[in-house]
């Protein structure tokens, strides 16, 4: 125990010189090196949180937006195979009258022709100007209250609730605004000579096999990265309940505003309220396309191999930096330890070095992060095909980043100086 | 107190060996001032780095203060060496990121003193060198001189029983070469025990004991009045 006691005392001697001789060999170190070599350090946390943040954060995008354009933080659709959401007025009263249920909206759909060019008639080797398109029927008011569905629309107006014979038609089903427009794929059917003020005619079956046709006028384009969006056409429910023999009944999704975090919880009391009555409910992280997961997590692996890279490239800077520094003072080094200073303690001072090098370079990372870029992409995302890229990254996880770039910078800067301080003592001095 | 038996060193192995120092035996008492003369080549700086453990004998022993030597550890020699031991180096030595004062602070910042006690102890070692008004001077702002008088409060400051000096004037003019010996001398008559090396006999003069050396081996040992 004495002994232990010892060796600790000893250590923390050391420590107290090493800081001694560290702080007064960085303080009297040329500025403009030092500058640099936090700057080396400062870029690699950025290649650490950043690389990996924009790569994940493409994915992570397009999850934001599915969930602020499309669907909230819980939806409700459907079951596949059936029409719609089974005793959804039910449903829909639990919704509205729960406390933690910040608003939703209800959507009818229904799949329907549209035709574009009505004032020629088609001819023989021309392709009719049709389309099959998701009519969905929604309430103005509501849906923008859960989606701000009137931001998206790109051209035109958006639609009100007293709103008859307008539509709103997705950018991606016509040629003119779709990102495939100028290519002819084979199966993609796009409408063309479509655009605001058009005149479009829908027909679709009623259920006793008979058509319904109704002449809409396009009154504004909806553009969206959520192909849930950019890909429907959309009326007002009222509307769509005066076209088909549908109610309250037939609903097939309903988009729910809550705190994300609450939102596991909600899905869990809906479905238990639900009981036997058949409706997917999910959060809307569950809902995203299980290729999107996959991305993200494709991302993510790829954007810790990056960061593998500029972690040994960090090390290797560190460690050039301090032998280069450690072997032009091997004299000195071989002086301090003639007088009696322990080698401990000189490994320490550079150890310490480095450590500040990485401390500080971390910190201006850490500033330029949260401060400037995160801040930048979130006001400025990369427009990327299917999604708007923010970055992602989160305070815990740069704080793990920065202990690994931590260690690995005390681990750099210890072996160079350990390699120089174990050098022959008069070896050192006369330089030998 | 410095007691050498027998002391060999050689360099190289084989036919290539070079023995620099051929059995050499001294006892150096305690606040004695001696130095070791001798043309180049003689093994005067070998000796010295044998004697002040900065190298280790071939073979022979070395007995400082009592303890043998050659039983310690590295570490324990770096301990040794701060407690017991002061260098002068031939080209002063000093840690040129620290300023005058903190060079002389340091070792004793290694024997555990509290900072503040020990930049105060530093900054009396230099006003008894008149230096003090260059206490925060780095060494890169002090003339060879004025180094060399850091160098020799920096040996001495923290009270070792020993102080070597390894050609302390070499590089010195003739009057600072003098103001180093006044301060060797001032030293010793304080009872500080001083080992010194040098080839220039005008300054040996001022030694109480001339040991000469030449190839290795001790030729004369005289002690002045």
């Amino acid at each position: 125990m004495k002994r232990f006691r010892t060796i600790a005392q000893e250590y923390l001697l050391s420590i107290r010189v090493g800081w001694f001789l560290a702080r007064r060999q960085i303080m009297r170190s040329s500025k403009g090196t030092t500058a640099l070599i936090i700057f080396i350090m400062a870029l690699t946390f950025l290649n650490l949180v950043v690389v990996s943040g924009l790569l994940v954060g493409l994915i992570s995008g397009a999850a934001q937006q599915f969930q602020e354009s499309y669907a909230g933080e819980v939806i409700v659709t459907s079951e596949q195979g059936r029409t719609y959401i089974e005793n959804s007025p039910a449903l829909l009263g639990f919704i509205a009258s729960h406390p933690r249920v910040h608003t939703f909206s209800a959507r009818y759909m229904k799949g329907v022709q549209v035709l574009g060019t009505l004032s020629d008639l088609p001819q023989k080797d021309k392709k009719i100007n049709q389309i099959g398109i998701r009519m969905v029927g929604i309430s103005p008011s509501a849906e923008d209250s859960v989606t701000h569905f009137s931001h998206l629309v790109m051209k035109g107006q958006p639609l009100s609730d007293g709103d008859e014979g307008y539509a709103l038609i997705g950018a991606n089903m016509i040629r003119k605004y779709s990102s495939f427009g100028d290519v002819d794929i084979p199966g993609l059917e796009l409408l063309s000579d479509v655009d605001v003020g058009s005149r479009v005619r829908m027909s679709m079956s009623d259920d006793a096999g008979g058509t319904i046709q109704k002449e809409f006028i396009i009154k504004g384009i909806v553009k969206s990265k959520v192909d849930e969006i950019s890909t429907r056409m959309f009326i007002t429910d009222k509307e769509f309940r005066r076209l088909l023999p549908v109610n309250q009944t037939q609903i097939q999704e309903i988009a729910i505003r809550t705190d994300k975090s609450y939102a596991p919880t909600l899905v869990a009391e809906m479905k238990t309220f639900m009981g036997n009555n058949i409706a997917r409910i999910q959060t809307s992280d569950d809902a995203i396309p299980s290729f999107l997961r996959d991305v993200e997590t494709t991302m993510g692996v790829l954007g810790n191999a990056l960061s593998s890279i500029a972690l040994v490239v960090a090390s290797i800077t560190i460690f050039i930096v301090i032998f280069i520094n450690a072997v032009t003072r091997r004299k000195f080094i071989g002086i301090m330890k003639g007088i009696g200073i322990s080698p401990v303690a000189i490994q320490f001072s550079y150890v310490i070095q480095a450590f500040f090098y990485g401390i500080i370079g971390s910190g201006i990372g850490l500033v330029v992060t949260f401060g400037f870029l995160k801040p930048y992409f979130a006001a400025n995302p990369i427009n990327f095909p299917f999604s708007d890229g923010i970055l992602v990254a989160t305070f815990s996880g740069a704080m793990v980043r920065i202990g690994i770039l931590l260690v690995v910078t005390l681990i750099a800067g210890y072996v160079p100086a350990k390699l120089i301080v174990r050098k022959n003592t008069l070896d050192s001095i006369l330089g030998r | 107190m410095i007691k050498a038996t027998h002391i060999v060193r050689s360099f190289g192995e084989g036919d290539l060996a070079v023995t620099v120092l051929k059995g050499i035996s001294l006892f150096i008492d305690s606040g004695e001032f001696v130095a070791i003369i001798g043309p180049s080549g003689a093994g005067k700086s070998t000796l010295m780095y044998q004697l002040s453990l900065l190298d280790e004998p071939s073979s022979g022993e070395v007995e400082l203060d009592g303890v043998k030597t050659s039983g310690l550890s590295q570490a324990e020699k770096t301990s040794f060496r701060l407690q017991e031991l002061g260098y002068v180096f031939q080209d002063y030595a000093l840690l040129p990121d620290l300023t005058a004062v903190e060079n002389i602070a340091l070792p004793m910042l290694m024997q555990g003193m509290r900072k503040q006690d020990a930049l105060v102890k530093a900054q009396k070692a230099l006003l008894r060198i008149d230096m003090g008004e260059k206490a925060n001077s780095l060494p890169s702002q002090l003339s060879g001189g004025q180094q060399q008088r850091v160098s020799i409060a920096r040996a001495i400051a923290h009270e070792p029983h020993i102080v070597f000096a390894d050609e302390p004037t070499a590089n010195l003019d003739s009057e600072n070469g003098q103001r180093v010996m006044e301060s060797f001398l001032a030293l010793n008559k304080e009872g500080q025990t001083i080992v010194m090396v040098t080839h220039e006999a005008e300054y040996a003069k001022h030694a109480k004991r001339i040991i000469a050396m030449r190839d290795g081996l001790i030729v004369s040992d005289e002690k002045r009045a």
